[in-house]
């Protein structure tokens, strides 16, 4: 299976579930769920997807399902493997967990299952925030962005640190397998799924997933801004296998990040020194990553405009 | 004691309606308050809020099961839930329709004012923000509130938080919609039938066992069950696909969040409607603009 055409007809997560219009999180498990089949067992702790999804007493997955606590996606999905090993059954066990459950509180979860090296698959679905219980600030949320507990004053202006880079942490438990997906990057994604699936040990997916109410951004654009995350340097596509890193995507040219900055109304608030800290963060980024394939990245000059806002529009996006 | 109950979608305002229709009883020197349901919110999905006026101080803080006037923001509600259940039969209702109130049927005979807030919000709010516009018509309906002290109510919430143009823009959806709203005695021809549903408890699963896909007491439960929740009501505008223009690339297909597109045999695409949320993702990625969004609804 390499490209979109490949993919079976089927969905094992069914239509109605009650996730807001252009949810990116749920164009992400479709997906992964249409590759991985029937034949898997899915674990979700406390995120949207636990309650977009499983409505008492039905579920939007045609496959077995459970949850528990938000803290240990990693141990339940050992746990349901070593079941499956002892009953003597196989399948793809799969824990979806958000960034919230991935990057702060299920951390020595996940860290304890890739040390052991688990033969489970473990999705972090990164929407940049604690975005169901409205919209709190998490280790994964970029700088500079606003959120009820970044918020937005006279003085400091939305978050003040970098984003935490998880990827890192996992690549230092040397797993069989991680790699970073884009859902704007469809065969980039359908080669990595497949390839998660179809390998033995611990294998951990990092997607970015859009939120349309906490990013403050149009449902239209969700997929757009996926794409303008991986071509600014915001969003990076890689994969780490067998210990080597390789880079799956890399833009023709950078663009300035002002770009993936204004179609989001979280960033709407940023000022010139703050978008200049972001970019130079980000060129940073870009050599690391693109370093030694790439010439010099385009670490554009950019003028920011103040952007004119009618009490309409403010209002709009702030209910 | 007089008790008011909201039906809207998330993101219409209805809380933000009920808490100005309090602001507004306060104001003219009542007790009021108002509070929302607390459910899994999701913009598109049905919400309720509730307020209580009296004279006296409130002590009850219940949800509101019997309401005395009854504001439905969006009418595709009517359809899919029994929004008038519990309305007292000298109770009042205020609808956002663009029918009048005699071509509405609520399932109670009462008196009903009915108003297209839904356009008087895009014609002056440019979005599809019906909370003020529906005030209007409640000030007009009841003599709870006069409109004076509503136009000051929206004007202290709104220009609180969004600034004294926002405040005047609503006022003036406020006043167009009292003008115009029509009033008269609405059909109570349907029933108001709640839906039963069944919730397994631990002797229907037994410890070690899991509830499999099935049909109880007429509702599909256990996995893939979900599907029966019919989300294309929560559409606001609809996909038009012109199959002539299609190149069969099925990045539509792929990112659709509902899953509502459907690949034919020769990878052309077929829209479920009865899910399709209409957040336009598909006339977005469409290369060749095979896919226009119209604006327009389920209804």
């Amino acid at each position: 299976m390499s490209t979109i055409k490949d993919m079976p007809r089927n969905d094992p997560f069914t239509s109605g579930h009650g996730a807001c219009a252009g949810c990116g999180m749920a164009v992400a498990v479709k997906n992964i769920m249409r590759i991985l089949g029937e034949n898997t067992t899915v674990y979700v702790p406390a995120s949207c997807l636990i309650v977009i999804s499983a409505m008492y007493p039905t579920t939007n997955f045609r496959t077995p399902y459970l949850y528990t606590a938000f803290e240990n996606t990693g141990a339940v999905i050992t746990g349901i493997r070593a079941a499956q090993r002892r009953r003597g059954l196989s399948s793809t066990v799969v824990g979806l967990a958000g960034d919230g459950g991935t990057f702060d509180i299920g951390l020595q979860a996940l860290s304890g299952a890739a040390e052991r090296n688990e033969d489970v698959l473990y999705v972090c679905l990164d929407n940049e925030g604690y975005m169901n219980t409205g919209i709190q600030r998490s280790g994964a949320t970029p700088f500079g962005a606003w959120t009820t507990t970044s918020p937005v004053g006279n003085v400091v202006k939305g978050k003040r640190e970098f984003k935490k880079d998880l990827m890192a942490i996992i690549a230092a438990h040397d797993p069989p397998y991680a790699a970073s997906l884009s859902i704007a990057h469809f065969n980039d994604f359908v080669k990595k799924v497949e390839k998660a699936k179809n390998k033995k040990g611990f294998r951990f997916l990092h997607v970015m997933t859009p939120c349309v109410p906490g990013w403050r951004s149009d449902p239209s654009m969700t997929v757009e801004i996926s794409r303008l995350a991986v071509e600014t340097g915001m969003w990076t596509l890689f994969e780490i296998e067998e210990g080597s890193s390789r880079t799956t995507y890399r833009p023709q040219t950078m663009l300035p990040v002002t770009d993936y900055l204004k179609l989001q109304g979280r960033f709407r608030h940023m000022e010139n020194d703050d978008i200049a800290k972001l970019q130079d963060w980000l060129c940073r980024k870009w050599y690391i990553h693109y370093g030694h394939e790439a010439e010099q990245p385009v670490c554009a000059v950019f003028e920011k405009r103040k952007p004119m806002r009618t009490p309409q529009e403010e209002q709009l996006h702030f209910i | 004691m007089f008790e008011v109950r909201f039906h809207g979608r998330g993101g219409q305002g209805a809380v933000m309606a009920a808490q100005t229709l309090a602001e507004a009883a306060v104001i003219e020197g009542r007790h009021a308050h108002a509070f929302p349901f607390f459910g899994a919110e999701r913009r598109g999905a049905p919400v309720m809020a509730f307020a209580r006026i009296d004279d006296e101080k409130i002590s009850i803080k219940s949800q509101v099961y019997e309401p005395d006037l009854l504001v439905v923001l969006d009418e595709s509600l009517i359809d899919i839930e029994p929004v008038a259940r519990g309305l007292k039969k000298d109770g009042k209702a205020v609808v956002n329709t663009r029918k009048s109130p005699q071509e509405i049927d609520l399932g109670v005979e009462v008196e009903c004012a009915t108003v297209n807030a839904n356009a008087i919000a895009l014609e002056f709010l440019k979005a599809p923000i019906v909370n003020t516009a529906i005030l209007g018509a409640v000030a007009r309906i009841t003599d709870l509130v006069s409109i004076g002290s509503m136009k000051q109510a929206i004007e202290n919430r709104f220009g609180e938080k969004f600034g004294e143009a926002a405040a005047r823009i609503n006022i003036g959806a406020a006043e167009a919609a009292y003008e115009q709203a029509s009033v008269g005695l609405c059909q109570g021809r349907r029933p108001l039938v709640i839906k039963r549903e069944w919730l397994p408890d631990w002797r229907d699963i037994p410890i070690g066992n899991s509830l499999s896909a099935g049909i109880k007491d007429g509702v599909m439960v256990g996995p893939g069950g979900a599907r029966q929740n019919l989300t294309g009501s929560w559409r606001m505008q609809t996909p038009h696909y012109d199959q002539e223009k299609c190149v069969r690339c099925l990045r539509c297909w792929f990112t659709c969040p509902e899953g509502c597109i459907k690949r034919e045999d020769d990878d052309h695409v077929r829209w479920d409607l009865n899910y399709c949320k209409g957040c336009g993702i598909c006339s977005q990625v469409c290369p060749v603009t095979a896919i226009d969004m119209i604006k327009g609804g389920s209804r």
